[in-house]
């Protein structure tokens, strides 16, 4: 297996996706937590359309906008750490999973700020079922880019140290993943709670 | 397979992605901002969504090289709660 | 065994099932009074006997996880226990306070208790399985101090492990959530509140730390599979039992008098709390298949993979059943609570205690690897009588339960309370009569220490 410039992962096939399998077993069950999540969700508004969709109108589109844009970024970032490290140029990895960390912050900087302005106007998790749903769905996943960012951060740290090489870089892969499953989550759930009425 | 072609795997693909994810979400964006809704609209963009969730399993994660069981828990992961969600807003209209 | 200071274990694992016993007895006297109302009527009244067994049960099971530490921390840290006086003290101190409490129950009407003791200083009484004087709760709060810091001590000194610091956060945890016993606040809503913290959080948070550090022990053990697999395992199920189970509480909270989001967080994290509990019966079973040798020791390996089949039964699935509040609202409070609770006590905290001295009494007492051939076959007589009489208990009770919800809550014009029970004497006998099979069970197990212990060890070959 040999690394090129323009390959991410190794080039050939394989039966094991890349990144600590128990990683992505761990993965498949926050998926599923999700997944209950969002379909309960649906269902719980179909029997009370009318109030999701008045109060879902006082949501900031373009604060959930920013942060869908902050994330995919994040997780492209993190793709150009992975890229970066199978050359074995552990510093250039480690930009990417600063500027990675950094898309993150924003992305919990941009949400604080959301919070804060419903907080303000006396809303919380008794206001209606529209805003329990969306305080809770969000803040979980709140938790999740926190928690996604505290692994990239041990990341970065130990390919600070070079602990991470061209043949020897699971660790990578498997922060990466983690990240990109935080960033798949928030995009079903930005459409879900933002836009579908 | 052609799909397995070093140029769909290489960082240049996953630019494209990139910038695709970005429009896609920007469409998204705005058909809130213009207030569109109903059954096809939202399930257009939810959709959009799976579309791009699938892009993100299949290329930032890499699970586009992935043969056999570890291909698919991502996809079927979208589909389910995707068909969930359909149905729950179908049934809503 | 490596270092002479585990043995402080022993005397936990023989007072643990002094009390198993104790447990089980006044289980069948409750059984009893269930069919038959005035047995033993007045000198055991059913409040008292119910005390007795639960308290005894959660104190065995506390004194089997102090054994079960004392036994891994110093193996795992490769030193011996900073202080093996400091735990020999502390058992003899436990033990005392715990003869003291049952007989305080058994002695004088819990009132009387609860004024000797001095329970308006600091009321602490009155709730279940939180029953204990206050000073007794102060007693444990005491011995749980000791014996953190002895292991702390010990493990600061030596290596470093995975198993270790799981099952070290799950005991500082388990005493720190047991400080919640204290908080009683006159509120009854947040007094219930706050006694689920330690009730729930013990069962569906902290102490499964200590279930899978145990479990993972014994395997490494019993299979000689890579520890470095094996930890990997251990993380993701504590992270999943924490995802689900912190918030999992909210299951409990449906009735009380929280805010309506409990129904929803109640609901779906809960649903999620059968996950790290099925992914503890793939663990135990994958490990098995990959096992490198062939341990002498079987009944051991049998324990661990029955305690990760029956804790996934027990918890994962009889939890469900009743765990969405739609459903909750029937069957709240019902016998198939009862039959939940039982099958998820033994399942996971009773037969993971089991595993333990099952995989550390014999070398305690001076085997090499294993108890002898003829041991092992009574224990594993033991092992399916108490499994299959307590897979008996769950379904009868569960028979019970439905008869009972559909009588007494579902029917159009419903059954008062003692109208709906009167209906389902039949299930109680038969669920005595399984009692009376685990109490052969239990005493086939201790049995199983002395009949047969001076043959030789069981080896390898002999079993293949
Ligand atoms: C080993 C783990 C577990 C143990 C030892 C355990 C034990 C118990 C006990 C003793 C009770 C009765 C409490 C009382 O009211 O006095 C109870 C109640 C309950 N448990 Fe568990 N449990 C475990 C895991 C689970 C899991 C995983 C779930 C859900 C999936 C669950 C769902 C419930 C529910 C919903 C109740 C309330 C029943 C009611 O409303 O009456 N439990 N549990
Ligand atoms: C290791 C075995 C056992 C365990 C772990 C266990 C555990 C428990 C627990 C946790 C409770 C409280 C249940 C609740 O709050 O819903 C309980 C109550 C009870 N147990 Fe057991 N038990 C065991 C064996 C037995 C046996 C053998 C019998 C008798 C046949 C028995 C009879 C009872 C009765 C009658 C109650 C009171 C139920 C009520 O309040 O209505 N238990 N047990
Ligand atoms: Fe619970």
């Amino acid at each position: 297996m040999t690394a090129t410039t323009a390959t991410i992962g190794c080039s050939s096939q394989s039966k094991y996706p890349s990144g600590d399998l128990a990683i992505w077993v761990f993965i498949l069950a926050e998926l599923l937590v999700f997944g209950i999540f969002f379909a309960v969700y649906a269902f719980a508004r179909m029997n009370n359309v009318e109030l999701f969709n008045e109060f879902q109108q006082h949501l900031d589109l373009n604060a959930a906008l920013i942060n869908t844009w902050a994330l995919i970024t994040s997780s492209y970032f993190v793709v150009r750490a992975v890229a970066a490290i199978k050359e074995g140029n552990s510093q250039l990895c480690v930009r990417w999973l600063l500027a990675a960390i950094a898309m993150g912050a924003v992305f919990l900087v941009v949400k604080s700020g959301e919070y804060a302005h419903h907080f303000g106007q006396g809303i919380n998790l008794s206001t209606n079922s529209f805003y329990m749903f969306y305080l809770s769905l969000t803040f979980f996943h709140f938790m999740h880019v926190i928690m996604g960012m505290v692994i990239l951060a041990a990341v970065a740290i130990k390919a600070h140290q070079g602990g991470y090489s061209a043949s020897d870089n699971t660790g990578v892969h498997t922060g990466a993943s983690y990240w990109h499953m935080v960033d798949l989550v928030w995009l079903i759930l930005f459409p879900l709670v933002y836009v579908m009425r | 397979m052609f799909m397995y072609g070093k140029h769909i795997l290489g960082i240049r693909a996953c630019t494209w992605v990139y910038f695709f994810l970005l429009v896609l979400s920007f469409i998204t964006y705005l058909v809130g901002q213009l207030g569109l809704g109903g059954l096809e609209v939202s399930l257009l963009v939810l959709f959009f969504a799976l579309m791009k969730g699938h892009l993100v399993g299949l290329y930032f994660m890499g699970l586009v090289r992935v043969k056999g069981f570890w291909h698919w828990p991502v996809s079927i992961w979208l589909i389910i709660p995707g068909v969930l969600i359909s149905i729950a807003f179908y049934l809503a209209n | 065994m490596q270092y002479q200071s585990q043995k402080v274990a022993i005397p936990y694992f023989v007072g643990a099932i002094v009390l198993f016993v104790a447990q089980i007895l006044f289980g069948l006297i409750m059984g009893l009074q269930y069919v038959m109302g005035d047995f033993l009527f007045p000198e055991i009244p059913f409040n008292v006997a119910r005390m007795v067994h639960t308290n005894a049960l959660i104190v065995w099971l506390l004194m089997g996880f102090m054994g079960a530490a004392y036994y891994l921390v110093p193996e795992e840290a490769e030193t011996e226990l900073h202080s093996p006086f400091l735990a020999k003290l502390m058992f003899w101190v436990f033990f005392a306070a715990a003869g003291l409490t049952v007989a305080g129950y058994l002695l004088v009407p819990y009132s009387t208790l609860a004024d000797i003791t001095g329970n308006e200083l600091l009321p602490t009484m009155g709730r279940e399985f939180l029953e204990q004087p206050t000073i007794t709760k102060i007693g444990i709060v005491v011995v749980a101090l000791a014996f953190l810091y002895n292991l702390g001590m010990t493990i600061l000194r030596g290596r470093k492990t995975a198993i270790n610091l799981v099952l070290m956060i799950g005991l500082v945890g388990l005493a720190v959530l047991f400080l919640f016993s204290f908080y009683n606040p006159t509120n009854l809503v947040l007094d219930k509140f706050f006694w689920w913290w330690v009730v729930h959080l013990w069962v569906e948070g902290v102490w499964e730390l200590i279930l899978g550090s145990i479990l993972a022990f014994v395997l490494i053990k019993v299979t000689g599979v890579d520890r470095e697999i094996i930890e990997k395992w251990l993380y993701i199920i504590i992270a999943m039992a924490f995802i689900s189970g912190i918030i999992g509480t909210g299951h409990h909270f449906f009735w009380i008098g929280t805010p309506e989001y409990w129904q929803w967080w109640g609901s779906i994290f809960s649903a999620l709390e059968p996950i790290p509990f099925f992914m503890m019966t793939i663990f135990a079973f994958s490990m098995v298949k990959q096992r490198r040798r062939n341990h002498p020791n079987r009944v051991a390996t049998l324990w661990a993979l029955g305690a990760s089949v029956m804790a996934f039964l027990g918890a994962g699935v009889w939890g469900f059943m009743h765990t969405l509040s739609p459903v909750n609202y029937y069957t709240h409070g019902s016998q198939l609570t009862a039959a939940h609770g039982h099958m998820a006590f033994y399942g996971a905290y009773v037969m993971i205690v089991l595993t333990i001295i099952s995989y550390a009494m014999p070398l305690l007492r001076g085997r090499t690897a294993a108890n002898s051939e003829r041991q092992q076959t009574l224990e594993i007589w033991s092992f399916w009588l108490m499994t299959i009489a307590m897979t008996l208990i769950t379904l009868f009770l569960t028979a019970a339960g439905i008869l009972q919800v559909w009588l007494q809550r579902v029917l159009d014009s419903p059954l008062p309370f003692m109208a709906a029970q009167d209906q389902l004497t039949v299930f109680y006998w038969m669920r005595e009569f399984a009692g009376v099979m685990f109490l052969i069970g239990l005493l086939l197990y201790i049995a199983s220490f002395f009949v047969g212990d001076k043959e030789p060890e069981a080896s390898v070959k002999t079993i293949a």
